[in-house]
């Protein structure tokens, strides 16, 4: 089953047309269609001729659609209410992105062709094209290199982050809720967290989304340098911490007893404790000072999200494993 | 000999917490081994050997000479599993296939009693003796 999500913001008139369109001529038809609107004062776009025409054909074409006002908290939280509606399989769409035919189709393709795949891009072209020939996709050149999917891609290969659009699994890994709302490399943190949880991230040949820049409007249309560099220090400190496996037991005694059983099965695990005595690691505050907000790493919330039945012991095993 | 760890705890409102056992003086005088009460300063004595704020190596220790162990949904019931030291657990709105483990001999009156949201903070909920099995049920199993 797949969700198609599109985040919009300011963008009613402009591009986003294009993209439901796009998204509606499909040679491989979603099953469902959530478009979240984040403007600050949205529409009942039912009253627009265009959109009206497009929700004819959707329920022609018997696409189950939605139209949800969203939270203006960013996009990164769009996501992740997508990411944990259920379905198996999550294609975002950018509201500046039009895809061709048969994106959807051939990003789907890959789900199986490969195992334990996370997530399938294809080329996100804006002209002019780029040569991303020689692009690794790695982490560590992310300074270094253009992204892959600035460019027309040959054959496939195997990345450790995408961006702008693509076919990701979904309830598996959590976008990052510490963003700013202009979620500045959500997309980049989210799929190397799936790559960093043995998922493959894969750019595809053959899968082109055109994406026309806007000069107004988009999901990131907020611009205060604050913000950007609030993110920015996000994306750093994973960076920092990209060869571990961050564990952060915010949570009472037992939790860490229970915890030790899962703590010889993970990777590299770099663990703030909150009782040493049982689990030995840096100091809660420590982690406080470097990551800021801990909520990411809340074992109970995270068993809220998930409407969790089994024991503490898989719900960590789900966390860092 | 056996340990008994009667209290979760203390809820930041001042409230019992309602994953504390509420006949354990009842209990006590049905049992006839000796009885060793562990937990923190300010909680009820129970009898008269009450071992206040061990350390987690000295609780491992006191398991291992002990027979078995009875305790609330605490801590304690995590330790008693991972030392691999099987006891009873009384439970009554957390719910043990989430928080319990099946070595131990978990008592839950009714699954009726457990409490909507498992993840919230226990303050939410108030104590009630009626989600508690009885001491007779629990001494049986001991």
């Amino acid at each position: 089953m797949i969700l198609c999500s599109v985040a919009t913001r300011g963008r009613y008139f402009t591009t986003l047309p294009l993209t439901l369109q796009a998204i509606i001529n499909q040679t491989h038809k979603v099953d469902k269609l959530i478009i979240f609107d984040d403007n600050d004062e949205p529409q009942d776009m039912r009253n627009e001729l265009i959109y009206a025409h497009f929700f004819q054909m959707l329920d022609i074409k018997g696409i189950p659609w939605e139209w949800v006002y969203a939270g203006k908290q960013g996009q990164h939280h769009i996501h992740q209410m997508a990411n944990s509606m259920g379905y198996e399989w999550v294609w975002r769409v950018d509201d500046d992105a039009i895809p061709e035919p048969n994106v959807l189709k051939r990003l789907y393709s890959f789900t199986t062709f490969f195992d334990k795949v996370g997530a399938v891009g294809g080329s996100i072209l804006t002209p002019p094209v780029m040569d991303t020939s020689r692009v690794s996709g790695t982490i560590d050149l992310i300074d270094l290199e253009p992204n892959i999917q600035w460019g027309m891609i040959e054959g496939y290969k195997k990345v450790e982050h995408l961006h702008c659009s693509f076919l990701y699994r979904a309830g598996v890994y959590n976008y990052n809720l510490n963003l700013s709302r202009v979620a500045h490399r959500e997309e980049t943190l989210f799929t190397y967290g799936l790559h960093k949880k043995g998922y493959g991230i894969y750019a595809v040949s053959n899968a082109v989304s055109w994406h026309l820049k806007n000069p107004s409007g988009g999901i990131r249309s907020e611009t205060k340098r604050e913000m950007y560099e609030h993110d920015e220090k996000i994306f750093r400190t994973h960076l920092q911490f990209k060869d571990y496996t961050v564990v952060v037991l915010n949570c009472g005694l037992g939790d860490h007893i229970v915890f030790s059983k899962v703590l010889p099965k993970i990777k590299k695990p770099l663990v703030f404790t909150c009782y040493p005595e049982v689990i030995e690691g840096k100091s809660i505050a420590e982690a406080h000072s470097i990551f800021g907000n801990l909520d990411q790493w809340n074992i109970y919330g995270q068993m809220d999200k998930w409407k969790w039945s089994q024991s503490l012991e898989k719900a960590f095993e789900r966390m860092y494993l | 000999m056996i340990v008994i760890s009667p209290y979760s705890r203390p809820l930041s409102n001042g409230k019992n917490n309602p994953k504390n056992y509420p006949f354990w003086e009842e209990l006590i005088s049905m049992i006839e081994e000796p009885i060793v009460q562990i937990g923190v300063e300010g909680e009820a004595q129970l009898v008269e050997d009450f071992r206040k704020g061990l350390p987690i190596s000295q609780l491992k220790e006191l398991l291992h000479e002990c027979r078995t162990w009875i305790s609330c949904d605490s801590f304690f019931q995590h330790l008693g599993w991972i030392e691999g030291k099987k006891g009873i657990v009384l439970w009554s709105v957390s719910d043990p296939l989430i928080y319990g483990h099946p070595e131990n001999t978990n008592l839950l009156k009714d699954r009726k009693y457990l409490a909507g949201n498992q993840f919230l903070w226990w303050e939410a909920y108030d104590h009630n003796a009626e989600t508690f099995v009885s001491a007779r049920e629990v001494f049986k199993c001991l």
